[in-house]
């Protein structure tokens, strides 16, 4: 009796201790997050303007209308679409490629890993400097680009193409996350045990079947925290297309949402409307998580 | 006679040498602390925080915070300042920036005994006809001029002549003349420019291009403020000409390659002619003192077009010092007596600075006639008006960019262009 009695003290304690550890966690998202989201939401129902000092109207959903009516949004959507896609695509299978020939490699594995990380480390703005030198007219990604297809003096327009603005928007991104996606992915690879290699092997699987039919499936969970965490990463991408468009590039092809709702914050210092548009991105990204989350539960079902 | 003159130079010479900041009387015993927000600039920095050692001498209760930040974050920082109700006590920004702080209240008006002037009138006397007109609501005045600048063209010397042209006699006069000449300066390797003509200030299109629009007959916003972006013909023309000037015509130039006021200073045979203001004579001074010295280099008039409608200068634009009005009566007196001190220094801001406050007494100063080519400076600014500004100018400069280089960049028609932008621009003022 007495033993029944200390279980749930010891686990109600326990439960305090836990709270008590997590509690500056909640405070802080609660203050630097959770209120700021809140704040957003509530403040897209007004027509608040930055710098006034009048109290802002309460207009309901009229600034939901004006962007959701606003041919520039729906700009800033196809851009972010497209910068998405066109990043998903390469970074996530290059990661995967580059995982899983880390993890095959038997020497110099943490040397070529941390080669891979290293932009990961660098400030974005400090990353998008770097490019925009390169991507100059005369850099080298000029240079380069003409050394491989043998047209020496062809100006590749990086950063002045509407066309070729955005694939140098992505070439950053895919450049900046590759390494950190890679050791996402050689974490997840080696969780697999060897055990399910070795009996692929006993059934005499090559390298691409076990690849495809055993690192692959039993990756899953991994592949699905970096599927989300790419999409979001990219529907937030900022940095790289201010400072294209400080530094000369045309705007509309790269005016993603999250450009779109600074421009309007603290150019035209519309908070109400950079609200609506915070409040739709953060919806697009979590409903996108909860699709994609549903979809990898389904999958694990079936394995 | 002579030995009166004598006397009385030496007196405002001895005058100015020991004169001292100001005591204010309403300070005296009490604690006051002044944060200041202004954009870097090392020579002014260095001048300003001299003025304000003094002034803080002489008033030992005030305590000044001085914090520079980059001008291009300076918008930002200033803005998210006052938004959250922490903003400084004084503050800088381009006209068509602080603008929207004093139409929504958010700056002091200017307290002229502070300041050291009688009343509004006494001040506005010390100034150029309209220079504190931007700063004017209601008959009160809002800022003091840091700074008003318009931009000529500086032209290299041996790089015309390299290209057979006589700068001296065949300087560019009209915007044909600068396309013209463009082309037979421009090297390219393959299509890569390795060496300009000329090149504008992208972005700044209020402050550089609308003047090309307007000596066309063109304009922004009619005068009765009824109509915007009006008179096609002279749009059009100058959207052609970014077209044919662009990377997609006959590549000339384009924002993608380095300002070419930035190149301009260091004379390595990348850019002949570039727009830029006074001020830029100093930063050739400490970029590279053997080009600023050397003679080969010389500033002319900004172009007009060869059948303009009128003659439109470069548009001048400004800095204003503006007080926080949210702050307390004390803070705001001790700001403007901080300010008319150090803006009471104009001479000394043109000398270390090379910045240009429009007073009366300094465009007539010796200093300012003695600097290279200020009288084509004064004679354009004599001619020109200021950049547009209002509740949408930070709006209405990005839709200019986005319609002049979808054009120039990405082939966009022009007739299309303009027609998205004269919505865009009505959409904007409506707002």
């Amino acid at each position: 009796m007495g033993a029944r009695r200390r279980v749930p003290g010891l686990e109600r304690e326990r439960a305090r201790w836990g709270w008590r550890f997590v509690a500056p966690g909640i405070v802080f998202f609660s203050i630097f997050s959770f209120y700021p989201m809140l704040n957003a939401f509530w403040t897209s129902f007004f027509n608040k303007k930055l710098l006034s000092l009048k109290s802002p109207d309460f207009v309901g959903l009229a600034n939901y209308v004006r962007v959701l009516g606003s041919p520039e949004f729906w700009n800033s959507a196809r851009a972010t679409g497209v910068f998405t896609l066109g990043v998903f695509i390469p970074l996530f299978s290059l990661s995967l490629l580059f995982a899983a020939l880390i993890t095959g490699l038997r020497r110099g594995r943490r040397l070529v890993q941390a080669a891979l990380y290293s932009p990961a480390v660098l400030s974005s703005v400090v990353a998008a400097l770097i490019w925009l030198l390169m991507l100059d007219p005369r850099g080298l990604a000029n240079q380069f680009a003409n050394f491989l297809a043998g047209t020496p003096g062809v100006d590749r327009k990086w950063l002045a193409d509407a066309r070729m603005v955005q694939i140098s928007t992505m070439i950053v991104y895919v450049w900046k996350y590759l390494g950190y996606f890679t050791i996402l992915f050689v974490t997840g690879m080696g969780k697999i045990p060897e055990s399910v290699y070795e009996a692929a092997m006993i059934d005499g699987a090559g390298p691409f079947r076990r690849f495809f039919s055993v690192t692959l499936p039993l990756l899953r969970p991994t592949t699905v925290m970096v599927t989300v965490m790419i999409v979001i990463q990219c529907m937030k991408t900022f940095s790289t297309q201010y400072l294209f468009t400080q530094s000369g590039a045309p705007s509309a092809p790269i005016n993603v949402i999250t450009l779109n709702i600074y421009n309007t914050a603290m150019r035209d210092l519309n908070i109400g409307r950079a609200s609506v548009m915070s409040t739709l991105l953060f919806m697009l990204m979590l409903g996108l998580t909860y699709v994609q989350l549903r979809f990898s539960r389904r999958g694990e079902d079936d394995l | 006679m002579k030995r009166f003159v004598a006397a009385a130079l030496l007196a405002c010479l001895a005058v100015g040498a020991f004169a001292q900041a100001p005591v204010v009387a309403a300070l005296k015993g009490k604690k006051v602390e002044i944060t200041i927000w202004t954009h870097e600039d090392p020579n002014r920095t260095a001048l300003e925080k001299r003025l304000i050692d003094e002034f803080v001498k002489a008033n030992p209760g005030v305590k000044v915070n001085y914090v520079t930040y980059p001008s291009g974050k300076i918008k930002d920082i200033v803005v998210a300042g006052f938004a959250a109700n922490a903003g400084p006590d004084i503050f800088n920004l381009e006209i068509f920036d602080g603008y929207q702080f004093i139409s929504n209240g958010r700056v002091a008006q200017v307290d002229y005994a502070a300041a050291g002037y009688r009343n509004a009138k006494d001040l506005e006397s010390k100034y150029l006809a309209g220079m504190l007109e931007p700063v004017i609501e209601k008959g009160k005045v809002y800022g003091l001029p840091l700074e008003l600048t318009n931009w000529a063209l500086f032209i290299n010397k041996k790089i015309m002549r390299d290209a057979g042209i006589d700068p001296d006699k065949d300087w560019p006069r009209t915007w044909e003349d600068i396309m013209s000449q463009s082309e037979r300066i421009v090297r390219r390797e393959g299509q890569i420019i390795t060496r300009r003509g000329f090149d504008f200030r992208y972005p700044y299109y209020l402050t550089s291009v609308m003047p090309m629009v307007e000596q066309l007959g063109g304009e922004l916003v009619s005068k009765d403020g009824k109509a915007v972006v009006t008179n096609d013909a002279a749009w059009l023309k100058v959207l052609n000409y970014f077209k044919d000037f662009g990377p997609n015509g006959r590549n000339l130039g384009s924002p993608t390659y380095a300002a070419a006021r930035k190149l301009f200073d260091n004379d390595k045979n990348e850019i002949a002619m570039s727009l830029s203001g006074l001020y830029q004579e100093a930063r050739m001074r400490d970029a590279n003192k053997a080009f600023y010295e050397s003679g080969e280099w010389m500033v002319v008039p900004y172009p007009q077009w060869k059948d303009a409608a009128k003659k439109v200068p470069n548009n001048y634009y400004g800095h204003y010092y503006m007080v926080n009005a949210q702050k307390p009566k004390l803070s705001q007196q001790a700001s403007w007596a901080l300010l008319g001190w150090m803006l009471r220094h104009g001479e000394e801001y043109l000398e270390k600075v090379a910045i240009v406050q429009p007073t009366k007494a300094l465009m007539e100063s010796a200093t300012f006639k003695a600097m290279p080519y200020s009288d084509v400076f004064a004679k354009d600014l004599a001619a020109a008006h200021i950049v547009y500004y209002g509740e949408a100018s930070s709006k209405i400069e990005s839709l200019l960019k986005e319609a002049f280089e979808s054009v120039m960049l990405s082939g966009t028609d022009p007739a299309k262009a303009l027609d998205k932008l004269r919505k865009d621009v009505r959409a904007a003022l409506e707002d």
